[in-house]
């Protein structure tokens, strides 16, 4: 069963048409590779998913409830509520630099009063010791490297136990050798059956772990599939020509 | 000279400082809410708020302070028909003076505080459900003073050597006790003595910084 619906969906900075009619649909336990060249819009798609941006046309539902219905937005309330069932995770981390690793968790669920303090800092624990990182709770994000933040973030995006979890390019940041740690978090998540969108220049990622593969230029899904068939036997000149380039770099 | 005279002239310097220290503190208490109200009009969406802020800071920064406490003081009683109503007490016409003067700059210093934050902080804050009250005490407020805290400081410095200005105003205060024992004595001593006063006000406010900094220093 489809966990998540998006059709259709427009998106213009200005004059700039960005997402031109963008339409695929994720299942539960899926894990989605989206790949394509910078500037094809797959960080405003993703971000548009989680209302970081306002689409111009088109819907996105999840569990079968709109976020947005054909253009129109559904109220605050009900919107904040749907969008609640999906996580992110930044390029850049984006984790709280004043607050400590375990502050990070909990904030959230804190002040949005879900729980108890206690459950939250169980919770908390918890889900540092399944990133490998139960040593660092009282560390300040500075005292980390690239992919301990990471995992962080991670971490942090588990606390309101998302249905959908979505990165954009979570190793892009990261030096070469600590992708690794990161990716194996991903993979870990995969096998507990996490529904997962990952933006990715990861080939080996999105051909090891995902079940599903979309690649996008210039604002379209030019073609999607699974994993091994896009990336070994492309049918489209534009895929092609893009794993070209990204297999030789 | 004697440390009978040094004690003499002591005492009203120090009762002096009170007042000083007084202003100080009133001015910079008042001054760092009001300007981060200043800044929250500055960056709002409501146009017309934005612009009035605007041009108050442009006004508070463009003008001399001086000037600024000299309106107040003996200006806006000269004012016709409402003029009498606005007769204060001048300590207190001065310390609204320094506020309102403050507020500008500060509001310009935690303005620069909040662009250095990264959009980052907005966008993961709004995903994981906080809502913009939360935000902005939880998430923006405490990285922009800590940001912000240097600059603070500085200003705050200024403010203590600002209070001198009181002089002008005939508000007794420091320099005030310290060139009436000049006049009277003919010794360079109270001058000395005003100064190291001054030196161990700003010695005390930088040490707090300091120490404020190193607290909040998450980098
Ligand atoms: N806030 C914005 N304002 C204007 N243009 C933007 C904005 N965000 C992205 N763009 C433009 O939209 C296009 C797609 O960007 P993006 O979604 O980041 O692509 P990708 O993630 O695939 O690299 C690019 O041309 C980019 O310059
Ligand atoms: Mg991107």
């Amino acid at each position: 069963m489809a966990i998540l619906e998006v059709s259709n969906l427009k998106k213009s900075f200005g004059q700039l048409e960005v997402l031109k009619q963008i339409s695929f649909e994720v299942n539960k336990n899926d894990v989605v590779a989206i790949i394509g060249p910078s500037g094809s819009g797959k960080s405003t798609m993703l971000r548009s998913l989680v209302h970081l941006e306002e689409i111009d046309g088109g819907s996105i539902a999840v569990d079968g409830e709109f976020i947005v219905n054909d253009g129109v937005y559904s109220k605050p309330q009900q919107l904040k509520k749907i969008a609640s069932k999906m996580g992110m995770v930044f390029q850049h981390f984006n984790l709280f630099p004043h607050l400590s690793v375990l502050e990070n968790l909990v904030l959230a669920p804190k002040l949005l009063k879900q729980g108890s303090t206690t459950e939250h800092r169980e919770r908390g624990l918890e889900l540092l010791a399944k990133v490998g990182l139960s040593d660092k709770a009282d560390v300040l994000p500075a005292k980390l490297s690239g992919g301990q933040k990471q995992r962080v973030a991670i971490a942090r995006a588990l606390m309101r136990n998302p249905e959908i979890l979505l990165f954009d390019e979570p190793t892009s940041a990261l030096d070469p050798e600590l992708t690794g740690e990161v990716l194996q978090v991903m993979k870990d998540l995969a096998k507990e059956s996490m529904t997962m969108i990952v933006v990715t220049h990861e080939m080996e990622f999105a051909r090891d772990v995902a079940n599903k593969a979309i690649f996008m230029d210039n604002g379209e899904i030019i073609e999607s599939g699974s994993p091994s068939e896009l990336l070994t036997n492309p049918k489209r000149d534009r895929t092609k020509a893009f794993l070209h380039r990204t297999v030789r770099n | 000279m004697t440390i009978d005279y040094l004690l003499s002239i002591l005492k009203p310097m120090l009762e002096g400082a009170q007042a000083t220290v007084l202003l100080f503190l009133i001015a910079i208490i008042v001054s760092i809410p009001l300007g981060f109200l200043l800044t929250l009009a500055v960056r709002s969406a409501i146009k017309p708020l934005a612009w009035l802020a605007n041009a108050y800071i442009y006004l508070m920064r463009g003008t001399p302070l001086l000037l600024q406490l000299l309106f107040i003081v003996f200006g806006l009683p000269l004012i016709p028909v409402i003029g009498e109503y606005l007769v204060l007490d001048r300590f207190v016409a001065a310390s609204i003076g320094f506020i309102l003067n403050y507020a500008a700059y500060f509001a310009e210093i935690f303005r620069g505080g909040l662009l250095a934050i990264d959009k980052g902080q907005y966008e993961a804050s709004k995903v994981l459900g906080l809502n913009r009250w939360q935000t902005t005490t939880r998430v923006i407020l405490p990285q922009m003073i800590r940001i912000a805290l240097p600059a603070v400081a500085n200003e705050s410095v200024t403010l203590v050597k600002d209070t001198a200005l009181l002089y002008a105003v005939a508000v007794p205060e420091l320099l005030h006790f310290a060139q009436t024992a000049v006049n009277r004595d003919f010794t360079i001593i109270p001058f000395l003595i005003a100064g190291v006063i001054y030196l161990l006000i700003t010695l005390c406010l930088t040490l707090f910084f300091k120490w404020f900094e190193r607290r909040l220093r998450f980098d």
